[in-house]
């Protein structure tokens, strides 16, 4: 990744322009100034001001017709202050001068001392990655040119198969623009794109129905959806559905559970990402707390956090307090190498932060969070594998996960798969959840193939009731015995 | 009138001056404050007061649903003209309208009293006196040398809101809530740090527990999960707790939205007046409790709430049905979304069921999982203890249990006489026999 961190005055002349992104807003170099002196004034440590303009636009399908939109637009800014662990925010709609002191007054509160200087001169940061480069601006694209996108999915997934009644389509784009400035004198500004592509479908055969869909997402322009793109969301959200018609459900118990290559990720996510945000090490509640420089799983197993796949849903050129994000590595040759940090945690443990310090909007303080987590190829076939299996399960989709940080169970909902019965895929498997602890789930992951792939979908991520968008990859991996929660034996 | 319904009363007349047809626009403001407590100290305090604008669009039959934070004037002016030209270049939609005037009328005349006007009494001294004592509680239990950290909240809001619809609506409402709540972790020798939760809240602070029962219970929970081990797979009659229960029965009443069974993606389509659960299944959606925490006198669409039945000895009496999309399937509009739920509740308390039930496991929360609404398929992580002789035994996760809801709801057994009073479900601890169960 790129590590310039060369500086430029925020503003050419004087001190009262606009500035940046935000100069629109009628956001000026002073009115920050004034803002963070006013959030030091109480003796916090550290405080930032993060503004936030983010314009959403939502094109929705059904019943045949393009026949709904959504447009939605925030602005608004969040002032923090530190003071050691603790945290003081205030936010506002508002983004003229008055409010964001009262703001900086609210957040300052968290501190009780004489106030902190802040530098006379802020600087902005130059030198980003540019992780999303777009070659048109979601603002210039017209919906007359995303309609037809529209329709001619649904035709094409109405015509892949007749059995198919029911077609949903959503196509999402978004223009975001962050400015952080910092009490270090810092300001960073990004400009985040994103955008989502859902395809479900209702198929009916011999009065049973069932109901799948496949969804790309990335930070990217139109020019995302490439005709091989497209090709791919009809075939996989037709395949997945159809597909339910044969299939049972497995048993219930433990067993060998294969993940195929892609979405499989959310084993890693679950597993053991969230339980390596330092937030939670740092109050000593994680099962991982303490674990550092620990060996918990096979030499093969390399885990990393990634900010750096250039265009992917949970990239980022920088993470929401301004601080370089690029690739994390959790964990080296089975051991546990670092944790996931925001600013207050690698103060806390002495580190530097690791650009994983994210949030939903200006209406939240920033928390650890993972961004595209995936594990690195390991020496194993992926045919091998599955002929390594005489009695299991081989999971491919995906539609949720979830863990106890402390306790370290783990779980994830199987939407497609298969039986593996001697060493072969024999029926399709549905609807069945698998129940797992996380660092014995990492212990028992005893293959690992050469196969990554970073799974397209637009997955989000959930947290103290904050939702950011993430990517996560695996390649094909066999967990030597996970509970399926199925029916029967 | 307050200023919110001027804002919003000008933002349909520009939604028509821009050239909607007709418009719904609905504004609100909240103040929300919550401070998070840690281990002897403030951890975070967040205070805000936040606001926004949401408008539905209906131009020359045409449809676009439009919301912002950003109220500036000529921004907004901007926003409704490009929101009204991105509605014309949809294809039209003979559903979309706005509710027939007629549902408007008959809104009930009664105080719902949603709004503590003991609201103004809260201040910083007393949220961080009440978030340290939740604390000081959980650290004072038996046991309570395992505690890991305590992190507690004390939070409220009020929120206002209102609502104007071109067709004749106008409608305002105000509205506080109050919460506490605690988090504990333990250590467990085995190396696990298992975290439990207690939460109390409502729109009245009177509605609370004090902030030391909140504490104890969390303590308490948590530290009866040390010793959890996955218990074996097994078909066994399955108590839910009260707390949990609600998770069970939203993956019920979602497929009773009028979207879902229009668009063939539920479960429970074709099933009115039919028999879908055990007798013990009966539940009528009531939105005018009185300080119920779902409690309303007019929907999100302007229709008078009124209440109605859902489910009646089993069988299924009414979908939730929307204006568009009753209108879809030719039937009259009920209600977008639930209000308050009210059981038939049973006589017995959870340990007289726990008494009755004998042999199976109380479930006391899910991990994960989903429920496919269109099949009625479901499988979910579960924790909670085991059931021996009617009296609990030893703590059980990382387990799963799995199912379908057409047989899961007939397998209903036995109702609580304990209705969850801190979610607007208010589930009682509902028993289902035959439950298939995976572990080992």
């Amino acid at each position: 990744m790129n590590q310039d961190t060369a500086a430029r005055p925020a503003t050419q002349a004087g001190t009262s322009e606009g500035i940046g992104y935000f100069a629109r807003f009628g956001v000026t170099e002073r009115m920050i100034a004034q803002t963070l002196a006013t959030a030091l004034a109480r003796g916090g440590e550290h405080a930032d001001v993060f503004f936030q303009h983010r314009v959403g636009s939502d094109l929705g399908l059904e019943d045949g017709a393009v026949n709904r939109a959504y447009a939605t637009v925030e602005l608004g800014v969040g002032v923090r202050v530190v003071k050691g662990d603790q945290t003081g925010y205030g936010y506002t709609e508002d983004l003229s001068l008055p409010a964001l002191l009262e703001c900086a007054r609210t957040a300052a509160a968290i501190a009780d001392g004489p106030s902190r200087p802040i530098p006379e001169r802020l600087h902005v940061r130059a030198g980003l990655p540019d992780r999303y480069p777009l070659i048109r601006p979601w603002e210039e694209i017209r919906p007359q040119e995303k309609l037809p996108l529209l329709a001619g999915l649904n035709e094409r997934a109405f015509a892949a198969d007749e059995r198919i009644k029911k077609v949903n389509l959503f196509l999402r784009d978004e223009s975001g623009a962050i400015l952080i400035a910092d009490s270090s004198g810092r300001i960073v500004e990004d400009r985040q794109p994103m955008t989502l592509l859902y395809l479900s479908v209702l198929a009916e055969a011999n009065g049973r129905r069932e109901q799948n869909g496949y969804n790309v997402a990335g930070r990217a322009g139109f020019d995302f959806y490439s005709p091989e793109r497209l090709d791919r969301v009809v075939r996989e959200a037709v395949a997945r559905t159809t597909i339910l018609f044969d299939a049972v459900t497995p048993p219930a118990g433990e067993m060998p559970v294969v993940l195929a290559a892609g979405s499989s990720g959310i084993l890693l996510h679950e597993a053991i990402g969230h339980g390596m945000e330092a937030d939670f090490n740092r109050k000593g509640v994680s099962i991982y707390a303490d674990k550092i420089g620990k060996r918990i799983a096979q030499p093969f197993v390399q885990i990393v956090d990634d900010a750096a796949n250039a265009g992917a849903r949970g990239a980022i050129n920088v993470d929401d307090e301004g601080n370089d994000a690029g690739t994390t590595h959790l964990v080296q040759d089975g051991v546990l190498t670092t944790y996931l940090h925001d600013a207050i945690s690698a103060r806390h443990f002495g580190v530097r932060p690791t650009g994983n310090g994210r949030r939903e909007s200006y209406r939240h303080a920033p928390l650890p969070r993972m961004r595209s987590t995936y594990m690195l190829p390991g020496p194993h076939r992926t045919e091998e594998i599955i002929r390594s299996v005489k009695k299991g399960i081989y999971c491919m989709n995906f539609s949720n996960g979830q863990v106890n940080i402390g306790a370290g169970d783990f779980t994830f909902y199987v939407k497609n798969g298969y039986l593996i019965e001697d060493g072969k895929l024999t029926r399709p498997v549905k609807d069945v959840n698998i129940i797992g602890n996380g660092p014995q789930a990492l212990e028992r992951v005893d293959m690992v193939s050469d196969d990554l792939a970073i799974d397209e979908g637009g997955w989000t991520c959930g947290k103290d009731g904050q939702s950011v968008p993430v990517s996560q990859g695996l390649p094909t991996v066999r967990v030597s015995s996970m509970t399926v929660g199925g029916r029967g034996s | 009138m307050s200023d919110l319904l001027e804002i919003t009363r000008r933002a349909a007349a520009l939604a028509r001056e821009k050239g909607a047809t007709d418009a719904s626009a609905g504004s609100y403001r909240a103040r929300h404050v919550e401070v998070a407590w840690r281990d002897g100290k403030v951890e975070k305090v967040s205070e805000a007061t936040t606001r926004g604008l949401g408008l539905d669009l209906y131009v020359d039959g045409r449809y676009a649903a439009v919301s912002t934070s950003d109220l500036r004037p000529d921004a907004l002016d901007r926003f409704v003209e490009d929101a009204v030209a991105l509605a014309r270049t949809l294809a039209p939609d003979p559903h979309r309208r706005l509710p027939d005037p007629e549902l408007y009328r008959g809104q009930a005349k009664v105080d719902l009293e949603l709004d503590d006007p003991d609201y103004s009494k809260v201040d910083a001294t007393r949220r961080r006196a009440e978030a340290e004592a939740i604390e000081t509680a959980a650290r004072a239990v038996p046991g309570a040398s395992a505690i890991l950290s305590v992190t507690t909240s004390v939070s409220d809001t009020r929120s206002e809101s209102a609502l104007v619809q071109t067709n004749g609506f106008e409608g305002e409402r105000q509205g506080t809530d109050f919460w506490i709540g605690a988090e504990v972790a333990v250590q467990d020798p085995d190396g696990r740090r298992p975290e439990e939760y207690a939460a109390s809240g409502g729109r009245f602070r009177s509605a609370m527990e004090a902030p030391e029962a909140i504490g104890r219970r969390a303590a308490e929970r948590a530290i009866a999960r040390i010793g959890t081990r996955k218990g074996e797979s097994a078909v066994l009659t399955m108590a839910l707790d009260n707390r949990a229960s609600g998770r069970m029965v939203g993956m019920l009443f979602g497929p009773l939205a009028a979207a879902a069974i229009q668009q063939k993606r539920s479960f429970l389509e074709g099933k009115l007046g039919v028999q879908v659960g055990s007798a013990r299944l009966h539940v009528k959606d009531d939105p005018l409790v009185p300080r119920g925490l779902g409690s309303r006198l007019y929907d999100g669409e302007g229709i008078a709430a009124r209440p109605f039945p859902v489910f009646e000895q089993g069988v299924l009496k009414s979908y939730y049905v929307d204006t568009y999309y009753g209108r879809k399937l030719g039937i009259p509009p009920t209600t977008s979304r639930s209000s308050n739920l009210a059981w038939a509740l049973g006589g017995r308390s959870q340990a007289q069921l726990l008494a009755d039930l004998g042999e199976g496991v109380l479930v006391t929360g899910f991990l994960g999982g989903n429920s496919n609404g269109t099949t009625g398929d479901f499988s979910l992580g579960v924790r909670g203890f085991r059931v021996r002789g009617g009296r609990l035994a030893e703590p059980v996760g990382e387990m799963n249990v799995s199912g379908n809801h057409l047989e899961l709801w007939n397998r209903l057994t036995a109702v609580g006489n304990d209705p969850y009073p801190y979610s607007a479900m208010r589930t009682p601890t509902l028993v289902f026999e035959g439950v298939q169960f995976a572990g080992t």
